[in-house]
């Protein structure tokens, strides 16, 4: 049994009469410690299908289970521990007048974890940065190291299952490197499961197992690690993103 | 010509714990091209491309020996002269699109605010003006998203919504701050086309600010590697894959790529005298 199923799911938002098709009857399962990407263009249900898992997304049809079970609504406390999201606008995903250490210390508050002081440093070490931007607001910060702040806070209740959305894409090379280095040792480490998207194929590449192509909120193809990179792919529109990628192939 | 040169430019935060120089004396100088910036983060890329819209909100502060832009001193200009210069003559495209975006106003209100209220367009022009905006940066349903909050968009449309919004005054430099990093590579080339365009065809000055080294050999013309607040290497756009800096070599080296090993990526060892 797979740890992640999203089966024929389906987002739409009706807006002034206008129905927007988010995501429309997309399946996929993600075993556990697996790694698992999503592709395709911009605007076509990637983020929507994370958020839909966390409960921030209506789902219009369709059904997803974690272990099994069909995700309760609303999501909950035990969810929020097994399931964690890292989200694509670090800008608007952290509190503004709160510092780091609020922000990274506040689910395990919530959560009534003790020993916060010691996993705060552990944590910001995790993502490299210095211990002194505990003290910090967000304000206060570049862009990619606000995104590693993100990444810090989605740690801290040592989720199991992990949603990423474009982790890296705010990233200079380094800290990319670093990042994703950082995840892979605590998906082995602590065998998490990913479900990641990224605009990056050279990342996905690295990071996962298989990849779902999508496109105007339906997918397209899936894709094992070897077709990827084999360029065995089927469908026009995987080939057009697959050629695009040329810059980013080994030997490039 | 050079449209804007800027000389030892310097920004510096007064903070409680201390004192941040994020900017530690930089030179460039800019004409009708495409000038990359790349760099690790936290390196300065984008408190370099607010300074030149002196936006930098207290305590921070800017110093340059000199910034000049086509004739106009940046360091002595009165905050009204900025406010004019702003938006119409030099444009950025912010890295946090969302952010910058109201977000309680529709999207097509705030594309048509300038063109109705700056320009006296009248409201049907401006929304004509407005869609074709959209569609240039590969807008599907430009009328949806016209009627749209920013919260209803997803990451790469926010950001096409900025461009757009940015390139509707037809302004002389971009600064144009992780403009792409959000799309797809097909509609990423798409956007890449409109910016050259714009700078061959109307001669306008573009700044791209980008973490993408791939990309940024690619597209621009001339690139500043930047490093803890300073300038560590400049070079013609089309050498950067072969850049012989340790540091801009040492970023080419911690990329993915397709069909590489899965082992970890190599980091990077920083040596401090490259901050000298
Ligand atoms: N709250 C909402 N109300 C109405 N439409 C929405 C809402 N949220 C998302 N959408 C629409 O759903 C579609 C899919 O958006 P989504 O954010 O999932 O795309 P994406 O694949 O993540 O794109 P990107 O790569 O640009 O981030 C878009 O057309 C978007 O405008
Ligand atoms: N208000 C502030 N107070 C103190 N330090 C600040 C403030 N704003 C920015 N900084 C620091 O200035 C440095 C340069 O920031 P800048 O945003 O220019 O980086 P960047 O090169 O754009 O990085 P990124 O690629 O992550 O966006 C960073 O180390 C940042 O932490
Ligand atoms: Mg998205
Ligand atoms: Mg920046």
């Amino acid at each position: 049994m797979a740890l992640i199923e999203v089966e024929n799911l389906s987002v739409h938002y009706g807006t002034k009469g206008q129905l927007v098709r988010a995501v429309e009857c997309v399946s996929l399962s993600v075993d556990a410690r697996e790694s698992y990407g999503l592709v395709g263009e911009s605007g076509s249900g990637k983020s929507t299908i994370l958020r839909a898992i966390c409960g921030l997304a209506p789902i219009t049809a369709g059904q997803i289970r974690i272990g099994g079970q069909p995700v309760p609504t609303p999501r909950g406390r035990a969810f929020s521990r097994r399931v964690q999201m890292v989200f694509q606008d670090p800008y608007a995903s952290l509190h503004p007048r709160h510092t780091l250490d609020r922000t990274l210390s506040e689910p395990l508050a919530i959560h009534g974890i003790g020993g916060s002081d010691a996993r705060v440093v552990r944590a910001l070490e995790d993502v490299g940065l210095p211990a002194n931007f505990r003290f910090r607001y967000p304000h206060q910060l570049s862009g990619g190291q606000r995104q590693r702040v993100a990444i810090a806070r989605a740690l801290m209740l040592e989720p199991e299952i992990l949603l990423l959305d474009e982790p890296t894409s705010a990233l200079d090379a380094s800290v990319q490197a670093e990042t994703l280095n950082l995840l892979n040792r605590l998906r082995d480490e602590r065998g998490l499961t990913f479900l990641m998207v990224s605009h990056d194929l050279a990342v996905i590449d690295h990071m996962c197992d298989r990849v779902l192509v999508m496109q105007h909120g339906r997918a397209v193809e899936e894709l094992t690690r070897d077709q990827l990179a084999g360029a065995q792919m089927t469908t026009d529109y995987a080939r057009t993103l697959f050629d695009a990628s040329a810059d980013r192939m080994l030997g490039a | 010509m050079t449209l804007l040169s800027v000389k030892d430019l310097r920004v510096t935060f007064d903070t409680e714990a201390g004192r941040v120089e994020a900017v530690r004396g930089v030179s460039f100088s800019l004409g009708r091209e495409r000038l990359g910036i790349v760099g690790e983060s936290g390196s300065g890329k984008t408190m370099t491309g607010r300074s030149v819209l002196r936006l930098i909100r207290p305590p921070g502060r800017i110093e340059a020996t000199e910034m000049v832009f086509d004739g106009t001193d940046l360091m002595a200009a009165s905050e009204r002269e900025m406010r004019a210069l702003r938006g119409q003559r030099i444009a950025m495209v912010m890295q946090d699109p969302k952010y910058s975006l109201n977000p309680v106003m529709k999207v097509g209100a705030q594309l048509t605010e300038g063109l109705r209220l700056r320009d006296g367009m009248s409201a049907k022009a401006a929304h004509g003006k407005a869609i074709e905006a959209l569609e240039a940066v590969q807008i599907r349903g430009p009328e949806r998203v016209m009627e749209a909050y920013p919260h209803e968009l997803s990451g790469g449309m926010g950001q096409r919504v900025m461009i757009a919004m940015m390139l509707i005054p037809n302004p002389d430099l971009l600064i144009a701050d992780e403009p792409t990093s959000a799309l797809d590579v097909t509609v990423q080339a798409e956007v890449l086309s409109i910016l050259d365009g714009l700078v061959r065809d109307r001669g306008m000055g573009l700044i791209f600010i980008s973490h993408d080294l791939r990309l940024v050999g690619r597209f621009c013309d001339r690139v500043l590697v930047m490093y803890k607040g300073r300038v560590v290497e400049e070079l013609e756009a089309k050498n950067l894959m072969q850049a012989e800096h340790p540091y801009t070599r040492g970023l080419l080296n911690c990329l993915p790529r397709i069909g590489g090993s899965r082992a970890p990526l190599p980091g990077l060892d920083r040596a401090a005298e490259w901050a000298e």
